[in-house]
């Protein structure tokens, strides 16, 4: 056995460190640097530092996208809740290769590009689409709806679009179930619903709210589908940043905001783990 | 009631992309419901509209170099790792999967300033920089699993029999290793080839991958030629995720 410590085990490792020390702590370090300098019409102030770009974030008009940021990410993420249970126990009750085909067809809008999907939407949501084609020949609503270029276009787009982050930690996790854990409840006379409210639903709720978070902060950061959905009147917390950083060119305010995005989104993947650990059976809360 | 659930939410899943390609096939200049006659001509324009044939030979480049870049520097990586266990593997593993934790659009800013700062804006070793990075916790996970299934006797044989460390990883570790390396280079590349937040924030007009011409073009006007190029998009992710399927790779990825 040749002897581990005549080599240096760095040497394979080092190339990918550098690589993401230039291509990812670089560019976050820099981004918060700029967001500790004034900005002037010449460019960055690199001369002074200030904490006004966080303080310019306090601004109402940028409550209110945060707000509309919010609701939406609040009510994808509760459609996503409501239906993951039925669709995971019907998943993970089908055969194995059943359940490998229904679980690509799940996981397939992360393999299908956005735009594509955003087109798709588009296609079917707009007044003259698909959907108020159908409903209108069909004499189900006499006037088309109004299903996209506001909230409810977003919401309906994102709620297919993530919600495998919801579907795949809790499948895992009822695969993983034992049998005869529900098998041993039936005998001692539990109902089924009581068998779903007292055994499988405790077993699987660290799972089912890591996926949940998960879920959320996709819904408060995606780009393309809230540009090309809800357009731009519906602003959103991610066009708001490209609105700054790529039309009024206001670096130390964009850098702000990308560090305020990026802290919300560690503090919520901080707080999922941290509540996901309260739930498990045994510890904390009990049904 | 739970059938009637999964079959709607089936259904919700699938719309978007089968309409589009339903759609790419309309013969007439806008879309007139229902589809009668089916036409190739919109596949024709969109093949010889030069924006979307460059910008699918730029994404085509991008995607190339950014997952042969990350595949080599990550099998390197996952080498030193599974086989060495250096003290902080664990953080250095942590590091490597860290890019998961920032969204697209965060990492789009940090990219666009920093770009600028050092001269690369509009430059495609800028894109593939970010691109690597974005596909770096893939590629490491993926290439951990496959060093992991070969199994160290192999390579201690290979050295107690004369070869150096460097002729035996050539020799043996990474002929073992091919299959594994093929699923994660045609993952990074898919991951990159579609990759649309970071890019949007990353370029100006004048370097478009495919997906960013798309969603400009959508943004301006919605006809059939844009959905016979997004229809194209779908077929060649489709025969990447049909060869993923094949090599046993997908079933990795979405169980990990």
């Amino acid at each position: 056995m040749p002897d581990r410590r005549a080599e240096i085990p760095w040497l394979f490792v080092a190339p990918l460190v550098l690589v993401m020390v230039v291509g990812f702590v670089w560019p976050l370090a820099q981004v918060l640097v700029n967001s500790l300098h004034p900005n002037t019409p010449q460019g960055i102030d690199t001369a002074h530092w200030t904490l006004g770009n966080y303080q310019r974030l306090a601004d109402p008009f940028y409550g209110e996208i945060l707000l509309r940021t919010l609701r939406i990410s609040v009510a994808v993420t509760a459609i996503s809740g409501v239906l993951a249970y039925p669709v995971a126990l019907f998943v993970s009750r089908r055969s194995a290769r059943a359940q490998s085909l229904l679980l690509l067809a799940y996981v397939s809008p992360w393999l299908i590009n956005t735009v594509v999907k955003a087109l798709g939407w588009t296609l079917l949501l707009r007044a003259n689409g698909m959907v108020n084609t159908l409903l209108r020949t069909l004499d189900v609503i006499a006037a088309p709806m109004k299903l996209m270029l506001n909230e409810t276009g977003v919401v309906i787009a994102l709620v297919p679009g993530h919600f495998m982050f919801v579907l795949l930690p809790l499948w895992v996790a009822l695969s993983a179930l034992d049998p005869a854990l529900s098998w041993a409840a039936g005998t001692l006379g539990a109902r089924p619903s009581a068998v779903f409210w007292r055994v499988v639903l405790p077993i699987t709720l660290p799972a089912f709210v890591a996926g949940l978070v998960i879920n959320f902060i996709m819904n408060m950061t995606v780009f393309a589908i809230p540009m090309l959905l809800g357009g731009a009147r519906n602003m959103v917390a991610s066009m708001l940043a490209y609105q700054v950083n790529l039309v009024s060119l206001d670096w130390p305010l964009g850098g702000a905001l990308a560090a305020a995005l990026l802290a919300l989104t560690l503090g919520l993947v901080w707080m999922g783990q941290r509540s996901a650990a309260l739930f498990v059976p045994g510890r904390g809360v009990r049904p | 009631m739970i059938i009637a659930i999964n079959i709607l939410m089936l259904g919700v899943v699938l719309a978007p992309v089968i309409v589009v390609m339903w759609m790419s096939f309309t013969p007439t200049a806008t879309f007139v419901l229902p589809v009668t006659a089916f036409s190739l001509r919109w596949y024709r324009e969109a093949l010889s509209y030069p924006g979307f044939v460059d910008a699918f030979w730029l994404s085509f480049e991008l995607a190339t170099l950014a997952a042969a870049i990350t595949v080599a520097l990550s099998f390197l990586a996952a080498y030193g790792l599974v086989r060495y266990r250096p003290v902080g593997s664990g953080a250095l593993k942590a590091f490597f999967t860290a890019p998961l934790l920032v969204s697209a659009v965060v990492f789009g800013i940090a990219m666009l300033q920093f770009v600028n700062r050092v001269g690369l804006y509009n430059q495609l070793s800028g894109l593939v920089l970010a691109h690597v990075v974005l596909v770096v916790p893939f590629a490491i996970r993926s290439l951990e699993v496959t060093l992991r299934g070969v199994p160290e006797e192999i390579e201690w044989a290979a050295m107690i029999l004369g070869r150096s460390r460097l002729g035996m990883m050539l020799r043996i570790t990474l002929p073992l290793c091919t299959r594994g390396l093929i699923t994660a280079f045609l993952f990074c590349f898919l991951l990159s080839f579609s990759e649309v937040t970071t890019t949007i924030f990353m370029t100006g007009p004048g370097l478009q991958t495919l997906p960013v011409r798309i969603y400009s073009y959508m943004s301006d006007r919605i006809d059939p030629t844009v959905a016979a190029v997004s229809a194209l998009v779908v077929l060649l992710s489709l025969a990447l995720v049909a060869v993923l399927n094949l090599l046993g790779g997908l079933r990795r990825l979405t169980t990990e």
